[in-house]
């Protein structure tokens, strides 16, 4: 069988970087087929990209395609530094195994780890001594990021499990943090738009766009569990976010989210695939966050 | 009948499993009208899963006046009580009937403003 060669660009977390990596999925999305990365055009690769990869190759591998990632393609030395460090190369076919550095390791969940994924937040993405945060905030902050978690393996039915990077930029006046958590489920707007199938006729459930079904998901009760009630997890993490000046923004299928201190938009998108992608960044300055009682 | 969450969970109140654990602790004597104490004392990470098991699931057969009135709830930080409460609020909501239908065709009345 031929093996089909994609070229990796450059990728940023900008709303054009996450179409790059949507056209890159949209061509590997074929089952039994044999992909290669190449990174020859790569001289820029951000969290999202890597865990994007991550998971890609292995909803390739799952489709019983094999997958090489190409590093001796790879030129440029911060990049490969970079995913050496915090151990996606490794994962991958690289024989550098991963270090303890100013990195935060590449992870896969194929199950709902809730002690190790829980560490990994505290530990390896917050509890670094690059963010000045107290126990209390650092407490409050995993539990909300935990939600993130807790919806992708509650909905998304996802067979190959949850993938996560994230990436601390030590700017001098705009400190940061980013984690990004993808999966290859079915997606918000497709579970939401099942739901409503078994409610209300096929022709009007098939006109909700990809914004309305993140909007609809966003507010406070609305849930697609039958069985238990739900609706608060992204709900509370939109507010904390809001008020403590981050930025969360989600693509999942056709549809679009973004929350910051200018609110919550909603759109929708040219280029639809399928799965999460959440991409979250937060600010590392203690004297940014307010706790409700302190508002 | 008293609880400590500490205890029969651990630091962590995130996933349903452990919600469940304390709402099947806690609904009968709930049921029959005695009054619940749960101590969070130790407990310092809450996510909405945990509460909507634990809480949220007592307000099918529970009124939310009688069970704010048997359930007290003690040495829940401020972010645990922000969870609590809003699983309260929606737990409220989710347990009324809902037109899905109508929904249905709100959400789409909303997208047609947009798009004009």
């Amino acid at each position: 069988m031929v093996q089909k060669v994609i070229p990796i660009p450059r990728i940023n977390d900008g709303r054009a970087d996450f179409a790059t990596l949507f056209a890159i999925w949209s061509q590997a999305n074929d089952y039994f087929e044999d992909v290669r990365f190449d990174f020859s055009g790569c001289w820029f690769l951000r969290p999202n990209a890597v865990a994007f990869l991550g998971g890609l190759a292995r909803l390739i591998e799952s489709r019983l395609g094999t997958v090489e990632f190409d590093w001796t393609s790879l030129q440029d030395q911060r990049v490969m530094t970079n995913i050496c460090q915090n151990g996606f190369a490794g994962t991958f076919g690289h024989p550098t195994p991963a270090w303890t550095g100013n990195s935060i390791p590449y992870r896969e969940d194929r199950t709902r780890d809730v002690g190790g994924i829980m560490d990994y937040l505290e530990q390896y993405w917050l509890g670094r001594s690059w963010v000045q945060v107290s126990k209390r905030l650092r407490d409050a902050i995993v539990g909300h990021v935990w939600e993130i978690y807790n919806n992708a393996f509650e909905h998304s039915g996802s067979q190959i499990g949850v993938f996560t990077c994230g990436q601390h930029f030590p700017r001098k006046y705009n400190e940061i943090l980013v984690l990004s958590v993808v999966d290859f489920g079915q997606g918000i707007p497709a579970k939401i738009r099942g739901f409503f199938r078994q409610h209300a006729d096929e022709a009007l459930v098939s006109q909700l766009t990809g914004a309305s079904c993140l909007r609809w998901a966003f507010q406070a009760g609305n849930t697609t569990k039958v069985d238990e009630p739900g609706g608060s997890g992204l709900d509370l993490l939109k507010e904390f976010i809001r008020v403590n000046q981050g930025k969360l923004e989600i693509y999942s299928n056709d549809g679009y989210a973004i929350v910051d201190q200018d609110g919550e938009r909603y759109e929708n998108r040219d280029i639809s695939f399928e799965g999460t992608v959440v991409h979250i960044t937060l600010r590392c300055d203690e004297k940014l966050y307010r706790f409700r009682d302190e508002a | 009948m008293k609880l400590s969450i500490k205890d029969q969970i651990g630091p962590r109140c995130i996933i349903k499993e452990d919600g469940q654990k304390i709402y099947d602790e806690i609904y009968k004597p709930l049921k029959s009208g005695e009054n619940v104490s749960l101590d969070f004392n130790g407990v310092s990470q809450f996510a909405s899963p945990f509460f909507n098991f634990a809480i949220g699931q007592l307000l099918k057969d529970i009124p939310e006046a009688d069970l704010r009135r048997l359930l007290q709830i003690e040495n829940l930080n401020e972010t645990g009580r922000l969870v609590v409460e809003r699983v309260i609020e929606n737990a409220a909501k989710y347990h009324g009937d809902k037109d899905f239908r109508k929904i249905v065709d709100d959400i789409l009345e909303q997208q047609a403003k947009e798009l004009n």
